[in-house]
């Protein structure tokens, strides 16, 4: 590769220009080639439209969560603390594995010791190509967007597919 | 490598969709989840000779058996969705997101004149965007907001 600063010929992948030092990690990062990859790696969590996440006080036991999660029509809940900040996520994968014919009398039991305590997490700022790898890589449906430790947003693997669908229909 | 085109061209076989799991609608919802969890599926199709009838989601076993409260000894026929959204494997994988989208939908049974001979997820199709932007998205730093300015170790 060709060093921006002195024009002298690199090998492809060096860390530093060899005839003026210049680093050159940087030009080292993929470049986007179509509105879908560029839209990947500079466009942030906030571009998402994201839903409001359910959140539900760690205090709470599992029927309320239950009943959560039919009225709001997702399938999973944040649980906070006093302070509003994320302690774990609730959903119906747990549901199905930790409760449905393990337990009968589950409705009283707190919802703390069924969810999945400290889900992986992304922050407003990050690049989407990094909540994709986050899903992928986990195999997570939801993934909670947190603003110092506070859930401001979630987004699901649906919410992901229909933003990556509308871009091909508008490339 | 466009993506536009390729949601278009290539179909729902090419992503391999997963081995179906059936149960019969007399079997009780505990057999179902028993092998919903067993297997590590979201979902499990009911089936009558070998002819589909319904499909079974985490989504389902909340809503119509944890609560209205209904045992697990309930059959299947009363808890399942019944006559699915389902897709041809030869179907375009971009007819089968808006099939999904459209309907809200995570699991897409794929069913070749009613046999079931798959299921497609959500999670299969996110795999699918990623494997198609491998530069984009797997060759990221682990925090994304530092580069290294020098080699690691040696």
């Amino acid at each position: 590769m060709l060093c921006p600063s002195c024009n002298c010929k690199n090998l492809p992948g060096d860390d530093v220009c060899k005839r003026c030092k210049q680093p050159l990690t940087p030009f080292n990062l993929p470049q986007p080639e179509n509105q879908v990859e560029r839209s990947l790696m500079y466009d942030q969590v906030k571009t998402l439209k994201q839903h409001v996440p359910v959140t539900l006080a760690h205090t709470a036991n599992l029927g309320q969560a239950i009943a959560l999660m039919l009225e709001s029509n997702v399938g999973a809940i944040l649980i906070v603390d006093d302070a509003g900040k994320l302690v774990g996520i609730f959903s119906e994968r747990d549901l199905l594995k930790k409760i449905a014919g393990q337990t009968t009398t589950y409705a009283e039991l707190p919802v703390t010791q069924f969810m999945t305590p400290r889900p992986e997490s992304v922050s407003n700022t990050d690049t989407l190509n990094f909540v994709l790898q986050k899903m992928d890589a986990g195999g997570y449906r939801h993934v909670p967007v947190l603003d110092d430790g506070r859930p401001v947003g979630i987004i699901s693997a649906r919410d992901m597919l229909r933003f990556m669908t509308r871009l091909c229909r508008d490339a | 490598m466009d993506l536009t085109r390729h949601l278009k061209t290539e179909t729902v076989s090419r992503l391999y969709p997963t081995q179906p799991w059936i149960v019969q609608p007399t079997q009780p919802v505990a057999d179902a989840v028993k092998l919903m969890r067993e297997k590590k599926v979201g979902c499990v199709l009911v089936c009558e000779q070998r002819k589909i009838l319904g499909i079974f989601t985490e989504r389902d076993l909340l809503r119509r058996v944890l609560s209205p409260g209904k045992s697990l000894d309930t059959p299947m026929s009363e808890c399942m969705t019944s006559d699915p959204v389902t897709v041809h494997p030869k179907d375009s994988i971009g007819s089968a997101i808006k099939r999904m989208q459209k309907g809200g939908y995570r699991h897409l049974p794929v069913v070749i004149d009613d046999r079931p001979v798959g299921i497609l997820s959500v999670k299969r199709i996110v795999h699918y965007l990623v494997e198609h932007f491998p530069v984009m998205v797997y060759n990221l730093p682990p925090n994304e907001r530092f580069i290294h300015p020098q080699r690691e170790s040696a």
